[in-house]
């Protein structure tokens, strides 16, 4: 087989046998192929991903889903799946439909950059992987690097009882180098990473300059002092400004927390909470963004909705079923993790829109705080508001000007009073998207795209 | 029935069909699953059986003193399936290059006992899963103004194997289940927005007879979300429960103590003091009802206990095959797979295996019960949840917000606090401050949670962001 589509004869007629049994049924076929390289200067591990298919399927049983799932997309082990839920759905007489509109789309999209990665074949990936690790030794005290360079394509074939049919591959490509630099025992690191939908030209970024300049600092973490503790003013870089706009305040948008009253933020829809310059958005339709989808895994295309429209909370992430509730559409954002994962009301590429401000204008408006750089995570508090993100480095801020490197910290405070305190955010040549994970709590992780542009607020700030 | 496979396990099916000239090794798994997901007491999905039917497959070939290795996994075991991934395995292997001297891969069959599958959930999963949900669930109906926001329950049932070419034949069954539980706290003083404690954890088995025992705590802490306040900024004493130990010290040691580490140059030297004198933490990858627990490593090599820190010193690190075979020492029976400092991926058998910790056990101390340890801090913090302590491994760093914490005051819980961070470094450099080496008091009671066993630990200090200064308010 060398399509998904290939089996779709087969999952056509179990989706027939499901229309029989149940009020609505819609099924999500998933594959995944792809390559990867790993070095540092022990060892050298290509990989290829593992090859993965498999089918969800999903049933109305009247008043909740039924789902089952399977690794064998043959007729017979469909049929296996298939003969669960008809169990299921035996005692359940009830044959109401399902809360909110069901998709009737009928399109196919896919990924074709003018080169691949795929092209370059593991040895193009090594050749590249191996400069980049000779640039990074290159810099005292760097010892070592690990670097990786990998692409995964990820084919999914929609099909639902109301006629709906989406075929999508998207080609994702990202890559990272983590300088590893050792003096006196002491071990410290900065990382150099991207990651998009897209070919070659997504890791354009590894070149010597961008390598040598992540390795030095990597070297200066190890002087690096300790960061300030306590409440202060922040500028947030482009990409922990993403990671607030995802995990932050992109979490309490997602309207199953909506409907089980678990968002701080249902009670304010339409309400101001931030500054007029600010402007927060989802966009499963950005071009090349790392959470870029064609469609969802209900047959919505995959579109942009403003969360945050000049200061003005005005929008929320729909399924079909918190649409219905809610009295909105579905937004293009329900997500599987993966064919055996249920689907969520799931964010794509979130981030804040630039502003008007150099970075410069920034620094000398906070006067004193620190610049906090490099984003290693956030969680989220949907209900209780609160915010966390953590960062591998940043400068302290004195008397309007940039000074010491910092080591890693973490920021803490109450979203609502951090979005009211933005002074600032910098202009779109600042702004960039930066790839990541997302877990709906602990689990069912999906690629995520997070954003922005320099972000000046008030938080507090503590190492970590 | 018993929790013993019913067909010919995975890995024995490929082996069969395998014709290669290298050495060879695959883990395969057959997993079901089953998930209850509920919105309140609504039932939102039910989910199962989601079967999946996969291997990995893993080929080295000696290079002089060095060693290639090919790995390939997918969920095709078909002929055609299985001839493909032998052919990816077979042309990974060409550009792969690791300083292992020698592979030994195991032949020896593994020691029996180790408790890791819940009979009664193997054998009936949906309804045990519902019994469960149904006793966890019911306590909230007599506690007023608390309610189950969302919350799931997700029980995987594998049946693992491993078979290679020096003769290996070994299958285990295991069961665990994840509970995600948002508890939410509402009512009382008009304008006092709800509170939330939200409950993520592991195990092996599940019990109906308790699960509702904890409820009305979550309440508590829930209630008490409502009113915290930040806590102050300064060094203090904190009282670390096991719960909030087991998102730090695994990530950081769990490195650390590895063959990974020491070929990068990151692995403590033995006989090094890194903590107090009463410190003492095995890995014991056969440690009753742990989530790791299991007979055999992913690599098919017997697991046991082993001593990492005595009485505060490095002892002993841990190996998978290519990391022993780099270091002319053998394999701990610590090769994982779908382990990556904290997240655990279910479907194991996609990734190559890693060298890692499996359970880690910290020795109970002498210090007494959660309250005497309160005592000894004096004045301090009883952290009672962190939002992500995601600690970095490298660096031995670690930190994040305080969602639920009590300021202790003369010896005493008193008020909660929320927000502010909390952060510090597992493990630093000989003469600086680290969590290890500033235990203040290590209690008596051990408690196993994820992949931890340990006592609640007294810190003293950890630095605390907050509003003003300790001693200010």
């Amino acid at each position: 087989m060398t399509d998904l589509r290939d089996f779709e004869a087969d999952i056509d007629h179990i989706l027939t046998r499901l229309e029989r049994a149940a009020p609505f049924a819609d099924i999500l076929a998933q594959r995944v192929s792809g390559q990867g390289i790993r070095l540092d200067r022990k060892s050298t591990s290509p990989s290829t991903r593992p090859r993965l298919h498999g089918a969800a399927l999903r049933a109305w049983e009247g008043s909740h889903w039924i789902e089952a799932a399977s690794s064998d997309l043959s007729l017979a082990g469909l049929e296996v799946a298939v003969d669960g839920i008809e169990r299921a759905l035996e005692s359940t007489p009830v044959r109401s439909d399902p809360p909110g509109p069901s998709s009737v789309t009928d399109a196919e999209a896919s990924t074709n950059p003018p080169h691949p990665v795929s092209e370059l074949g593991v040895e193009g990936m090594m050749a590249l992987g191996k400069d980049v690790l000779g640039w990074a030794t290159q810099v005292p005290s760097v010892r070592d690097a690990l670097v990786r360079i990998g692409w995964s394509d990820e084919e999914r074939l929609y099909l639902n009882t109301t006629g709906a049919r989406t075929y999508q591959r998207v080609t994702r490509v990202d890559a990272s180098v983590v300088p590893l630099a050792f003096e006196g025992g002491r071990v410290e690191f900065d990382f150099l990473g991207e990651g998009a939908v897209g070919g070659t030209e997504c890791l354009g970024f590894l070149n010597e300059a961008k390598v040598k300049e992540a390795a030095e600092s990597s070297r200066a973490l190890l002087s690096a002092k300790t960061p300030p503790t306590g409440a202060m003013t922040v500028i947030l870089d482009p990409g922990v400004a993403g990671t607030f706009a995802h995990e932050s305040f992109g979490h309490g948008t997602e309207a199953d927390q909506f409907v089980r009253d678990r968002s701080y933020l249902k009670p304010i829809l339409g309400q101001t909470v931030g500054p007029e310059s600010l402007t927060i958005v989802d966009n499963g339709a950005y071009p090349g963004g790392w959470g870029t989808i064609y469609f969802d895994d209900e047959g919505n295309p995959g579109q942009r909705t403003v969360l945050v429209n000049k200061g003005r909370f005005v929008g929320a992430l729909h399924d079909r079923e918190t649409a219905q509730v809610l009295h909105a559409r579905p937004t293009g954002n329900t997500r599987r993790s993966d064919f055996l994962s249920r689907p969520f009301v799931r964010m794509t590429n979130t981030y804040v829109e630039p502003g008007s401000w150099t970075l410069d204008e920034l620094v000398k408006e906070a006067k004193n705080g620190v610049l906090m750089e490099r984003a290693t995570s956030g969680i989220e508090d949907p209900l209780g508001g609160q915010m966390q993100l953590k960062v591998k480095r940043g400068r302290k801020i004195e008397n309007g000007q940039l000074t010491d490197l910092v080591t890693s910290m973490a920021l803490s405070g109450k979203v609502l009073d951090f979005l009211k305190g933005i002074r600032g955010v910098s202009k779109a040549v600042d702004f960039r998207i930066e790839p990541g994970y997302c877990g709906k709590g602990h689990s069912d992780i999906v690629p995520a795209g997070t954003g922005g542009a320099y972000l000046l607020s008030n938080a507090i700030v503590g190492p970590a | 029935m018993s929790a013993a496979t019913a067909t010919v396990p995975v890995s024995y099916r490929i082996a069969d069909k395998l014709h290669l000239d290298a050495p060879w090794e695959v883990f395969g798994e057959r997993t079901r699953r089953y998930e209850l997901h509920f919105n309140g007491r609504v039932v939102e999905v039910v989910r199962g059986p989601l079967v999946v039917e996969g291997f990995g497959l893993r080929i080295f070939r000696a290079r002089g003193d060095r060693t290639a290795i090919g790995f390939q996994a997918t969920t095709d075991t078909s002929e055609k399936g299985i001839a493909q991934a032998a052919e990816d395995a077979t042309e990974i292997a060409t550009h792969s290059d690791f300083p292992a001297k020698r592979v030994e891969l195991p032949s020896a069959p593994p020691a029996a006992g180790v408790e890791a599958v819940d009979q009664k959930l193997w054998e009936s999963p949906l309804p045990r899963l519902q019994e469960y949900v149904d006793a966890l669930l019911a306590p909230f109906d007599s506690i007023k103004d608390s309610v189950p926001s969302f919350g799931s329950v997700r029980a995987t049932l594998s049946e693992t194997s491993v078979a290679n070419s020096a003769g290996l034949r070994t299958s285990f069954p295991g069961t665990t289940v994840a509970l995600e539980l948002a508890v939410k706290a509402f009512g009382g003083p008009e304008g006092v927005p709800p509170g939330e404690y939200w409950i993520n954890q592991l195990s092996r088995k599940i019990d109906p007879d308790d699960a509702g025992d904890p409820v009305p705590s979550w309440c508590s802490y829930a209630e008490d979300a409502r009113r915290a306040q930040a806590p102050p900024t300064g060094d203090l004493p904190i009282v670390l429960p096991a719960h909030v130990l087991a998102g730090i010290i695994p990530s950081v040691v769990g490195f650390r103590w590895t063959g990974g580490a020491r070929l990068r140059e990151m692995a403590p030297e033995r006989g090094t003091v890194v903590g107090v004198p009463g410190l003492t933490i095995d890995d014991d990858g056969r440690f009753p009802w742990g989530p790791s627990t299991a007979p055999v490593d992913d690599e098919g090599v017997s697991t046991r206990k082993r001593t990492l820190i005595a009485g505060g010193a490095v002892d002993e690190i841990l190996y998978d095959l290519l990391h022993a075979g780099a270091f002319d020492t053998s394999s701990t029976g610590n090769g994982l797979r779908g382990l990556t400092f904290g997240y655990r991926d279910w479907l194991r058998f996609t990734h190559a295996p890693s060298v890692g910790a499996s359970t880690l056990v910290v020795a109970p101390g002498t210090d007494g019960t959660d309250a005497e340890l309160v005592e000894i801090a004096g004045d301090g913090i009883w952290l009672q949840q962190l939002g992500w302590a995601n600690p970095d491994p490298i660096s031995g760093s670690f930190g994040g917000e305080i969602r639920i914490g009590y300021r202790i005051r003369n010896g005493k819980i008193a008020e909660p606090v929320r927000g502010g961070t909390i952060g510090g470094t597992v493990l630093a450099l000989p003469g600086t401050p680290s969590l290890m080496s500033c235990i203040a008091a290590i209690g008596s009671k051990p408690k196993l949670v994820d992949d931890l066993s340990s006592p609640t630990l007294l810190v003293k200090p950890l630095t605390v962001a907050g509003d003003a200064r300790v001693g200010s308010t």
